[in-house]
């Protein structure tokens, strides 16, 4: 799916079900005393709403007999370099609570700098050192905000 | 409570004295820092700093802490320009002309013509807080929840002109705002919805993290993806030129205009005026496909807008002790630790402390444009920071942002979900504004329509038969048939409006 069409189609049928499902959510949705206002309405106007509006995607787009504009996919290696990003950033708030802000700021920082200029590990360690540094200062010492210190600094 | 030289010229006195001159600047300072650092917002910027003013007179700790709210206003384009990051949902308009100017080179002319339109609406406002709160402050009471509901519905239809050409996406994308506000806890019968038994989804999920995971996530997977080496290869004249400056005249008297009078009703916070300032001032401009691409006018409309309401949300907590947004209920906590109580008695009985408070936030306007313009060539040149070390940097203070909401992992996880959301939807040519616009309103909107209804007993006639309602709903009736006609006439394939023509 290299052009717009036939993705417009799929979202749009996408968007469909996706509106069917939240039409079903909405009709679970548990009402009290009656009301003005139904705790049901707006969900379901809103199921309704993204349903027409993905059948009138699907349809537009299935009409359409012009240039099909062409959507700007990565290629491979833009593919890996995202997903890998994605990773470490998964990973970055997976460890924060565990380890720490201060910490998990620093091993953050740290690999993604790396990952993304390979050859720079000593760059990648002075900044990430002080990102972990800040976080730790600024943000839970100067600003007394509630972030995970790490075992690092607790006790 | 009218208006008194007198008051005002003792007011300037007291203002002018080295002790509150120090607190303004302070306040200024830490109010720019607290705009700059995304995720500290100006409520939790003085709430932390609310406590530590105990040991200063109430004037001078008002007068800091005011400082800080307006300074968090001028401070919060910053990032919106350089890095498309909109630390509050009121930067967003910002980002969309902001930050292509900042990739065109053209970071320290958006960054000046912010602090100047942020001046110039400011002090305009301040004007208007002055001479004409208490009779501004009568109109604000004249707004009920039919208003309130007919003045979003309004906003949301400004959908239609930020959608470009791509008008069923833009819907669509609204929905999807809607129904993402919609997962939590009804806000008037507390029913569970959408939230598929799972208890994290209970507490609903945060705009913030819907906000910067589409524009700041979403833009480091793109630059990521694309092997950027830095937002911007140049930075040109940091400064505006007059060219610049007088074409964004008309555009900061207009927002003034708007982000004023909507700011004084309580509930009307500035992401929603600057929006429908951005949406004026490409409806009356001559060259309005420039808005998306990098218009100067684009920039200082939604600044001008957002200080203009920052500083009408001053006229209902003085006149009545009604908190326009959450930064002006800690304001008004604030009053009250003071043992000042916001109302009407508050301009009779402690009429030195009002109008210092005033006269102080004039001198804290020129403090603030003379403090951030030199700086603008600071902030500018994050933008040639290579982007290996600028993008894990701004997914940093994303996570800090998101994570400071609630203290909360969950937060982060939506962020990084709507990054993704928002890395597709750009690429299918979905526009992302619409998304976040109703994603913040969606709930005042929907307590405006509840209350509403229970005025009129169910009847939705009541938003026709008041006469502010029936104009507001009137215009989005038209809003919304001027986009159903374009739409019918457009043969070309659904493209959002900030993708490349």
């Amino acid at each position: 799916m290299k052009t717009l069409r036939p993705v417009d189609i799929a979202v749009g049928c996408f968007l469909a079900l996706l509106g069917l499902f939240i039409l079903y959510a909405s009709s679970m949705i548990r009402v009290g005393v009656a009301r003005a206002l139904s705790p049901r309405t707006i969900p379901s106007a809103i199921g309704f709403l993204i349903l027409f509006c993905g059948i009138g995607l699907a349809v537009k787009s299935w009409r359409f007999r012009g240039e099909d504009p062409k959507i700007n996919w990565p290629d491979r290696e833009g593919i890996r370099i995202i997903l890998v990003s994605l990773i470490i950033l998964a990973f970055y708030i997976v460890l924060i609570n565990p380890l720490g802000l201060p910490l998990g700021t620093f091993l953050y920082v740290t690999f993604s700098i790396w990952y993304l200029k390979r050859s720079k590990w000593v760059t990648a360690i002075v900044i990430g050192l002080i990102f972990g540094i800040v976080s730790y200062y600024v943000f839970i010492r100067l600003l007394g905000l509630s972030f995970p210190e790490g075992f690092l600094f607790e006790g | 409570m009218g208006f008194s030289w007198d008051f005002l010229f003792h007011g300037f006195a007291t203002a002018f004295s080295l002790q509150n001159l120090l607190w303004a600047l302070v306040g200024c300072f830490i109010g720019t820092l607290v705009g700059v650092l995304p995720g500290i917002g100006p409520a939790s910027g003085i709430a932390i700093l609310l406590p530590m003013t105990t040991v200063l007179p109430p004037t001078s700790a008002i007068i800091m802490m005011a400082a800080i709210y307006y300074g968090a206003m001028y401070g919060g384009s910053t990032t919106a320009i350089v890095v498309n990051i909109p630390g509050e949902a009121s930067s967003v308009p910002t980002c969309i002309d902001g930050y292509e100017m900042a990739k065109q080179g053209r970071a320290g002319p958006a960054l000046a013509i912010s602090a100047i339109s942020s001046f110039f609406a400011g002090t305009l406002g301040l004007v208007g807080l002055t001479f004409f709160a208490p009779l501004l402050a009568n109109f604000a009471v004249v707004f009920g929840p039919p208003e309130y509901f007919a003045l979003m519905f309004m906003a949301l239809t400004l959908i239609i002109s930020l959608s470009g050409r791509a008008l069923l996406k833009g819907v669509i994308s609204m929905a999807l705002g809607l129904m993402t506000s919609l997962i939590g806890q009804d806000p008037l019968t507390g029913a569970t919805r959408l939230t598929f038994g799972s208890p994290k989804l209970l507490a609903g999920i945060d705009f913030i993290s819907v906000i910067v995971g589409l524009f700041a996530i979403s833009e480091v997977m793109i630059n990521v993806e694309q092997r950027i080496t830095t937002i911007s290869q140049k930075i040109g004249n940091w400064m505006p030129t007059w060219a610049d400056i007088k074409q964004c005249l008309g555009t900061m008297l207009r927002c003034t205009g708007v982000g004023f009078f909507l700011g004084l009703l309580p509930g009307v916070t500035p992401s929603v005026t600057t929006f429908v300032a951005y949406d004026l001032e490409k409806r009356v401009s001559k060259h309005p496909e420039r808005f998306g691409h990098g218009a100067i006018e684009g920039v200082a409309a939604p600044e001008g807008a957002n200080n203009a309401t920052s500083t009408a949300g001053f006229v209902p907590l003085f006149s009545f002790g009604l908190p326009t947004a959450p930064s002006m209920a800690v304001l008004l906590g604030g009053l009250m630790m003071y043992g000042l109580q916001p109302g009407p008695m508050l301009f009779k009985q402690n009429p030195e402390f009002v109008w210092a408070v005033i006269a102080s936030m004039y001198i804290g306007n020129v403090m603030l444009l003379v403090l951030n313009l030199p700086l603008v060539g600071m902030w500018a040149k994050i933008c040639v920071i290579p982007f290996y070390i600028l993008g894990p940097l701004i997914v940093f203070f994303s996570v800090l942002g998101t994570y400071s909401i609630r203290f909360l992992a969950f937060d982060v996880w939506m962020m990084l979900i709507f990054g993704v959301i928002g890395y597709f939807m750009r690429k299918l040519g979905f526009p992302v504004a619409p998304m976040v616009l109703a994603t913040v309103i969606a709930q005042m909107m929907e307590t405006s329509l509840g209350q509403s209804l229970l005025i009129s007993q169910g009847s939705p006639l009541i938003f026709f038969t008041r006469p502010i309602s029936a104009v507001f709903m009137a215009l989005a009736i038209l809003s919304i048939g001027r986009g159903i006609w374009i739409q019918v006439r457009s043969k070309a394939p659904e493209v959002a409006i900030d993708e490349p023509d």
